[in-house]
């Protein structure tokens, strides 16, 4: 993911001796129609028992009040909704300008989008499927055309060949690390099981469009298991699928424009899985692409294992992305964005998406005003705008966020000759290393 | 006869005794100074605070007379530099920018100064490869010594080029390595960026985090590559002080040692070195000690003090390695330089 800024900074060179008015809030206004204050049902269930007269009148008086309660909601909504009407009205009448990111609602794909958002808000934390959200936000761009009990099967497949080959292979299929190993194998190895002949080739990198800029698609997971190639994305999402279905415990971890496994073995030692190669990989071979600030490091953005919340954080973030590939920028983005920051309120993609967004905001607000924002000059006249200034301010608050927390863009020039450095005999080396030391930690396992 | 030698010798121990005190003395002194400007942070000085340091290791023979001069003029030297020197950078943050490229060039740069129609040439500050660690004389690690001699280290080079930053009305944030001590700095154009004044060159953070030496929680610990605040750097002159006083007091027993540790980690809880020498006097104190459960809990306790430096993310690089990864910044200068700043780079 890349962060789309430019203009600011020069704006903030000519502008800064201006003193810039403070950014007028717009009252928030509470929705009310999702609120229930009684039950409806109960309300016109009458007494059953008629024994007691108390009983009766009281429920009487419930009623009365109830009555009373609901005419006044319908007044406030009323009144509510004139308001509304009015500062609509208000702005159009100032300066005529829409301040908001139109929105694509109307759109038919969106309303999947906000399904998938809906359902999202109920998970439990801790405790959620992986397998299930991820096919739900694959689905959602792909308009529910998916079958999930098709997809189901495909895991639990290849859940049960990963069990039957430890037991093939006599792994203690009750270790975590022997688990990890074997789905690493899975992931970078040709298997197949004796018992019903069955086989298994393993996954490769697609060097083609990995970003998915012309296919969003080829960064699903769903991609990944139907060519049995993929990237970066789809592949460590693979792995954290397959690692529920097995009972495994595996992270998610982001080292920039990348994400990879990490997981522990017995006496604590952290291990990284390369799986766009198939290699164990050192942290030096993270830190060596070059464009890990260690302000990164300090404020916990890239090489921490994400926790469960976090990594539910990061779904938040694919659902967004997705969206912004199909459609764009509207309030929706914010809205799944602004829930993603709650649950990891460093997680540097939102915080980019967050950018982008109010970036994008300005750029449309400024259009209006006929003021091309790239150019210095032109964009001078905003001060004429109270609330074009907020929003750019608002803009550039946010992508000095985005540099605080350590983020530095990677050329994809960079980024592949990064990737393709796992060639060089010195990581071919340490690979080897990594990949004995251990394999002998959980061989000795067994032999306990 | 016997008498009047007793005499003598009383008296020869006493001034020994007053010249060991008046140097204790000056320690204390330092000590104060640099306690009150934690205390009360207006009275910050990273000049004052590091000579008078070396002050007290000097026996107040620091000839501060001279170094302020020397200051002064570097001093002028760098206000000359911003006049005349065209510096291509946009941002609003030029002025601040331009003091640090100023001081920069004074570390690493020849410049020709031109007095009285006459061309002269100003050297500026190298890299002294003896006694890098000033084992042979703490000495070596001195402001005062680089001032004098134009050869420093990575300890001397970016404490002077901190002391300019703030002549000059700016900051400089002192940052550290394994071993080491370099210099990050916050622009609007670039962010964070290092300034390394052993070699004079602009180095990424993987030349650091690949050393070999760094473990991934002491970065994220901010035991190494942190931008330290005036406040940390002052607990880094307080261990300087701490060192140089065992260096001339080696066998005290430790009371003025722990003191600068305990102000040090309290400025800056996971500085590593001050958590270090702090284990390492608490063991010489051990060492000492008959009683044999008192030694044993007291054993236990310094284990957990190492354990948490472990935990941290401290890991010891051995001594001799130090050069050679200083100078792999020079060999593979182009995988590890910062392209972004080659406006300011000399080359």
């Amino acid at each position: 993911m890349k962060l789309k800024i430019v203009f600011f900074l020069i704006y903030s060179v000519a502008f800064s001796q201006v003193k810039l008015p403070v950014a007028p809030t717009t009252p928030q206004i509470p929705n009310y129609s999702t609120q229930n204050y009684y039950n409806s049902n109960n309300r016109n269930t009458t007494p059953t028992s008629t024994t007691s007269y108390i009983d009766a009148k009281q429920a009487q008086q419930y009623q009365l009040i109830m009555q009373e309660v609901e005419q006044n909601e319908k007044q406030r909504a009323e009144i509510l909704s004139q308001l509304q009407k009015d500062i609509r009205e208000m702005d159009s009448k100032s300066d005529g300008i829409n301040y908001n990111l139109p929105s694509f609602s109307n759109i038919k794909g969106t309303k999947y989008y906000r399904n998938v958002y809906d359902k999202m808000l109920t998970l439990n934390i801790e405790s959620y499927s992986v397998k299930d959200l991820n096919f739900d936000i694959e689905n959602a761009f792909l308009e529910n055309s998916q079958d999930k009990t098709e997809f189901d099967k495909i895991i639990k497949n290849s859940g049960d060949f990963i069990l039957a080959k430890m037991k093939e292979l006599k792994y203690d299929t009750q270790s975590n690390v022997a688990k990890n190993y074997m789905l690493f194998q899975f992931f970078s190895e040709n298997l197949n099981l004796k018992a019903n002949g069955l086989k298994h080739t393993p996954f490769k990198y697609d060097f083609e469009d990995y970003t998915g800029q012309k296919d969003w698609t080829k960064m699903f997971v769903s991609k990944l298991l139907k060519t049995k190639t993929g990237q970066c994305h789809s592949m460590p999402l693979l792995y954290l699928i397959l690692a529920e279905q097995i009972q495994a415990e595996a992270y998610l971890s982001f080292s920039p424009n990348h994400s990879f496994i990490k997981f522990k073995d017995e006496n604590g030692k952290w291990y990284n899985i390369e799986l766009t190669n198939g290699m164990f990989t050192a942290p030096s071979f993270m830190v060596n692409s070059g464009y890990i600030k260690a302000e990164a490091l300090q404020n916990h953005i890239y090489l921490q294992n994400l926790s469960k919340q976090q990594l539910l954080s990061e779904f938040y973030v694919d659902l967004a992305n997705g969206y912004i590939h199909k459609f764009g920028y509207d309030a929706f983005v914010e809205k799944v964005a602004d829930k993603a920051l709650v649950l990891y309120p460093n997680n540097i993609n939102a915080q980019m998406i967050k950018s982008n967004f109010a970036a994008n905001r300005f750029e449309f607000v400024a259009q209006q005003l006929g003021i091309n924002p790239r150019d210095n000059k032109q964009l001078q006249k905003i001060k004429n705008y109270p609330k074009a200034v907020a929003l750019l301010q608002e803009s550039n608050l946010q992508s000095k966020k985005v540099e605080q927390l350590g983020y530095t863009e990677m050329p994809q020039k960079a980024y592949e000759n990064w990737l393709n450095s796992l060639s060089e005999a010195k990581r071919k080396q340490e690979n080897e290393i990594l990949n004995s030391q251990f394999k002998g930690t959980f061989i000795k396992t067994i032999k306990n | 006869m016997k008498k009047s030698t007793a005499i003598l010798l009383l008296i020869l121990f006493s001034k020994f005794c007053a010249n060991a005190q008046n140097q204790d003395r000056l320690f204390e002194q330092s000590y104060t100074l640099l306690n009150n400007m934690l205390i009360n942070e207006n009275s910050y000085s990273f000049k004052k605070a590091v000579f008078s340091v070396e002050n007290a290791y000097l026996e107040g023979k620091l000839d501060t007379i001279n170094i302020n001069r020397q200051i002064h003029f570097l001093t002028s030297l760098s206000n000359s530099l911003i006049k005349d020197r065209f510096l291509a950078y946009l941002e609003k943050d030029k002025p601040t920018v331009n003091k640090w490229a100023s001081v920069y060039q004074i570390m690493c740069d020849t410049i020709p100064i031109n007095y009285d129609d006459k061309l002269y040439k100003y050297s500026p500050f190298g890299y002294d490869f003896n006694d890098v660690f000033g084992h042979k004389t703490r000495e070596n690690l001195f402001v005062s010594k680089l001032l004098e001699t134009h050869k420093g280290n990575c300890h001397s080079l970016p404490y002077l080029y901190k002391i300019l930053c703030e002549e000059l009305g700016t900051t400089a944030n002192l940052a550290l390595a394994p071993n080491h001590i370099y210099i990050k700095h916050n622009s609007i154009k670039d962010g964070w960026y290092n300034t390394e004044l052993t070699s004079g060159i602009f180095p990424i953070d993987a030349w650091i985090m690949a050393s070999g030496y760094v473990h991934l929680d002491a970065v994220s610990n901010g035991v190494y590559m942190k931008a330290l605040n005036n406040r940390e750097s002052i607990a880094l002159v307080l261990i300087d002080l701490a060192d140089n006083y065992n260096a001339k007091f080696p066998n005290n027993d430790g009371t003025f040692v722990l003191k600068c540790c305990e102000t040090a980690i309290t400025a800056y809880p996971n500085f590593a070195e001050a958590l270090i020498l702090r284990a390492e006097t608490h063991l010489k104190q051990i060492e000492k000690e008959q009683d044999k459960t008192k030694h044993d809990l007291k054993f236990k306790e310094l284990e957990k003090e190492y354990a948490h430096i472990h935990e941290i993310g401290y890991r010891n690089m051995p001594e001799n390695m130090y050069l050679d990864w200083l100078i792999s910044l020079k060999t593979e200068r182009n995988k590890y330089e910062n392209k972004a700043l080659h406006t300011m780079s000399k080359h």
